[in-house]
């Protein structure tokens, strides 16, 4: 039976999946044409309809993407990724974020990037353009069919964005006509993924996935069509490009992690993390051996294996963080979607015609029966990409462990501590390639004096042993020989790098590109190192008070201290140079920022030298799993103070009355009394001080009460002496009308006290009051943690260096193309 | 033969020294049971005891938190962690667990847990409808 369900808005998503199924068509279509406009050059109109498909696919993809920022921004919930990913309170700018929560947005992220790079592809490709696109034109078909999200032959094919809530979830209230005006609110979007470098960290880190295509597109269409040399002068300045862009992408994601993740801290090697650099290191090993051949003729085959594997390997890591299989391993991988076969299939495919294309060409390889030299740049290079491509493996292999797991049955966990596993393998690949990045720039291709280079080696060598002394002692990372070996190669390949940008501003341009981004990975590596090494936990608890903690025997590193300091507002405690006090919270909806005051005072005269003030702050989303602290950072020159709130009193979020206000009599908020009988001069204590009964006051008078002469009135004069040596008067009142007594009690509301005049007693000579106070609020409370990271700036610095030497490689490579073109067409 | 044949040589055998050194690195997923027995470090895996009390009052201690878990063999045993409670412990499916057995307690160095996606929850918070439909 239909049922008519109210208020749903239909035609968006209809025209939406319109287009979904035209984007698959359409790249299918472009595909086929672009196959056998390859196959078959002359016949013009193949090439036309490659052309005519790929322009339906941009527009569909396109329209997509419009139509779901519109059903997003107008919260029509009848949509499943809409209610899954977004919620009412969404600030707009954040409903860019929401895209790439779910796959389906990702999946769209990356197919949207592929238009970019195929519309510039088919203007500036010129007779690549019919191979290459073929392989990328492959690649989108197989992304749109993960949008499809139809049924064929009784299994799902994709996933689509504009699938609705009630078809997604079999649940009875979705069955009832009315159930729109029933929900509520989406999902909500992550508040970790509220963060302004979610905007723009995963657009970066998918333009870097999406153009490591165009490198496996040109090596694919060079072995097809036999272009064995040619491919790579193209190819180059876009394998650079991808390079750059991952690698920004990449440390992009790191410094969100550090600067809004609880991690405590900016790398993990976590899975996800790996799978990312996996291709991005593949690649730049195969960027230095594409060099070596292009300058030697050696490593034809090392080279294009290497282009093309990167891209497999983009596809492997989007299986492993989609499929659902990390799960055991690692924290944030998404969820599997029932896609994982397609995306095995995707993933076959393209290693299939990487070896199908390399067996298939193998007899026809350029090659050179010369040997390399060993004062030669190339041999040198080809060693650094094969130092590289073991780092890889050794990566790859750890982190597939469920997937070795899922295939063969076994149970194997992964290393317990995988921080200090991958840290001791990548350390020592790190001191091999920093060595290599730093000594192979005084080699020059095919043949060097090898006078020349020892002299040029050994004075940057001297020098680096200066530099590398006093940093090691200065950041003391002399504790572990690791972190000696990797400070003095960072150094050895800065100080190296120096010197050939030294000799660049004397002419030889060449090489600053290249230069500039070495120099900055030796500050990348370096930084991280220090960083890393030598972060110290300040907020430690080694008060002691606690006896419970102790239990384990000694040097256990259960039996640590804590990491994690208990403040209560308006209590400084010493935190190594730091006096901290938490001065309280303010609200920002959803956001609670707690304020903590930093002190550094000097240790004689007790003045205080710097101080700052540090909001982290949490959100309490109970959809997402309770609070979920952001942290605040204080940026050093040479070190940045990490702070995150790991607990909070509950209540900060929100204190309420109970009692309606007409039902209140004044003295709820108070505590039992305590009644004195006291006088003039009497002193006595309360809470926060003293008070002093100063005097009687005869003549006090009250409003609105007309006195008789027979009536008795005093009043009593209290002074109170608060702690802080503030004072106060008040004048509780004593009456006694027509035989009856009555008092007016008086408040110092600043100190929470409650004075009454109940009594006179001439018999005893003494004066009887009662006095109430307010109990003390119960003091609001936070668990943190601070981090101190030192010299992190140099990761950050070497980062944004090593970008723009990237920069400057591809201006210097697409030049040299276009020459090389000119040359061939003379 | 070419110096590049040797070293490349060289680099596959180090390769596959590298991965059988990483099998000798990796771990196993046990159970308390066998925790008591070995006393080194290893993953347990199970699932949160939800009708115990948890554990943590950071007022007398922000760094110790203790639960109840069942593992896989459902041997209950208490495990205290030595940091605060992890924020959205109560609504795991599954608690992988780091660390150690010390007497008859867990003692864990790291806690992962797997929670409900937002996507496997499809749980539709619906509020009260006030308007009847109408047909």
């Amino acid at each position: 039976m239909d049922i008519n369900y109210v208020g749903e808005h239909l035609l968006p998503g209809k025209i939406g999946q319109f287009f979904v199924i035209l984007s698959f068509g359409a790249s299918l279509l472009s595909l086929i044409s672009y196959f056998f406009a390859t196959k078959n050059p002359e016949e013009k109109h193949w090439k036309k309809l490659g052309r005519i498909g790929f322009l339906l696919n941009a527009i569909s993809i396109v329209t997509i993407g419009a139509i779901l920022f519109y059903l997003i921004y107008c919260h029509y919930f009848e949509y499943h990724y809409v209610w899954a990913h977004s919620s009412k309170s969404l600030p707009t700018h954040y409903i860019i974020s929401s895209f790439w929560e779910g796959q389906e947005g990702s999946f769209w992220l990356w197919m949207f990037w592929q238009v970019v790079l195929g519309t510039v592809l088919v203007f500036r490709a010129k007779s690549w353009e019919t191979p290459v696109m073929t392989f990328v034109m492959l690649c989108q078909t197989f992304l749109a069919s993960m949008l499809i999200g139809v049924e064929i032959f009784g299994s799902r094919l994709g996933s689509s964005p504009f699938i609705l809530l009630r078809d997604a979830l079999d649940i009875p209230v979705l069955k009832d006509p009315n159930y729109l005006a029933m929900i509520a609110d989406g999902n909500g979007l992550n508040p970790l993924l509220q963060n302004y470098w979610m905007v723009i960290h995963p657009p970066t880190l998918f333009l870097g996935f999406a153009s490591m295509i165009v490198p496996f597109a040109y090596a694919a269409a060079g072995l097809w069509q036999k272009r064995y040399k040619e491919w790579m002068t193209p190819g180059l300045p876009w394998a650079l490009f991808a390079v750059m862009i991952l690698g920004g992408g990449i440390i992009m994601g790191s410094f969100w992690a550090y600067e809004a993740l609880n991690f405590g801290g900016f790398w993990a090697w976590d899975p996800v993390e790996n799978v990312s650099i996996i291709p991005w290191f593949t690649l730049i090993a195969a960027v230095h051996v594409i060099l070596a051949y292009k300058h030697s003729g050696h490593g034809f085959f090392t080279a294009t294996l290497l282009s093309l594997i990167s891209f497999v390997l983009v596809i492997y890591a989007s299986y492993l963080t989609r499929s659902g299989i990390l799960g055991e391993t690692s924290v944030h991988s998404f969820t599997s979607l029932g896609m994982s076969g397609q995306l095995i299939w995707f993933n076959l495919t393209f290693l299939f015609i990487m070896i199908g294309l390399l067996v298939w060409r193998r007899k026809d390889f350029p090659r050179t029966q010369k040997e390399e030299d060993i004062y030669s740049r190339e041999f040198w290079l080809f060693i650094g990409a094969l130092v590289l491509t073991v780092a890889c493996v050794q990566m790859i292999a750890t982190t597939s462990i469920p997937v070795f797991n899922a295939l063969f049955g076994t149970k194997v966990a992964p290393p317990i501590d995988p921080i200090a596993h991958y840290n001791k393998w990548q350390g020592a690949f790190a001191v091999v390639i920093l060595l290599l990045t730093a000594v192979a720039q005084f080699l020059k291709y095919k043949r060097t004096d090898s006078k020349k280079f020892w002299a040029a080696t050994l004075a940057s060598l001297i020098i680096t042993i200066l530099i590398a002394g006093i940093t090691v002692y200065f950041t003391k990372v002399y504790t572990n020989v690791m972190y000696v070996l990797i400070t003095f190669t960072a150094i050895f390949c800065i100080i190296s790098n120096i010197r050939i940008l030294g000799d660049a501003f004397k002419g030889k341009w060449k090489l600053t590109g290249s230069a500039v981004s070495h120099i900055g990975f030796g500050l990348l590596v370096l930084g991280a190192l220090i960083a890393a090494a030598t972060n110290e936990v300040i907020s430690v608890n080694d008060s002691g008070y606690i006896g419970v903690q102790n239990f384990g025997k000694e040097g256990d590193k259960f039996t640590d201290p804590g990491e994690n300091l208990f403040l209560t507002e308006g209590e400084p405690v010493q935190m190594g140079d730091y006096k901290i006090t938490y001065i309280g919270d303010s609200i920002a909806p959803p956001n609670v920022y707690y304020h903590i005051k930093y002190e550094r005072l000097d240790e004689e005269s007790g003045k205080v030298k710097e101080h700052f003030v540090l909001s982290p702050f949490a959100q309490n989303n109970p959809d997402m799993g309770g609070l979920i602290g952001t942290p605040a950072t204080k940026h050093y020159l040479t070190h940045d103070v990490y702070t995150l709130i790991t607990a909070a009193a509950a209540d900060s979020q929100a204190p309420m009355s109970k009692i309606k206000d007409e039902e209140k009599t004044g003295f709820e908020d108070y505590d039992e009394p305590a009644t004195y009988q006291v006088n003039i001069g009497d002193t006595l204590r309360y809470r926060n001080g003293v008070f002093v009964i100063e005097g009687i006051n005869k003549n006090a008078k009250l409003e609105k009460i007309p006195l008789k002469p027979s009536d008795v009135i005093v009043g009593l004069k209290i002074k109170v002496i608060a702690a802080d040596e503030k004072t106060y008067e008040a004048e509780p009142t004593f009456l006694l009308k027509d035989g009856n007594a009555y008092d007016f009690n008086k408040d110092v509301s600043e100190q929470g006290l409650k004075f009454r005049f109940t009594n006179i007693l001439p018999e005893k000579d003494k004066l009887e009051i009662m006095v109430y106070q307010k109990p003390l609020p119960e003091k609001k409370w936070i668990v943190f943690k601070a981090i101190k990271f030192p010299y992190i700036n140099f990761f950050w610095l070497g980062t944004i260096v090593m970008t723009v030497g990237f920069c400057m490689a591809i201006y210097r490579r697409i030049k040299e193309g276009k020459k090389g073109n000119v040359k061939t067409s003379i | 033969m070419k110096k590049s044949s040797i070293i490349l040589i060289v680099i596959i055998a180090i390769a596959i020294a590298m991965i059988l050194v990483i099998y000798t690195d990796s771990s196993t997923y046990s159970t308390f049971t066998e925790a008591k027995e070995k006393n080194t470090e290893l993953y347990v895996v199970g699932v949160l005891n939800k009708e115990k009390d948890l554990h943590y009052d950071p007022v007398k201690d922000a760094n110790h938190f203790s639960f109840y878990m069942y593992d896989n063999d459902s041997t209950e045993c208490q495990v205290v962690f030595n940091g605060s409670k992890p924020q959205d412990i109560e609504r795991s499916e599954q608690i992988v667990l780091t660390g150690k057995m010390e007497g008859n307690t867990f003692h864990a160095s790291k806690i992962l847990m797997k929670c409900p996606s937002k996507y496997n929850k499809d749980q539709v918070e619906v509020i009260e409808a006030t308007t009847t439909a109408s047909l």
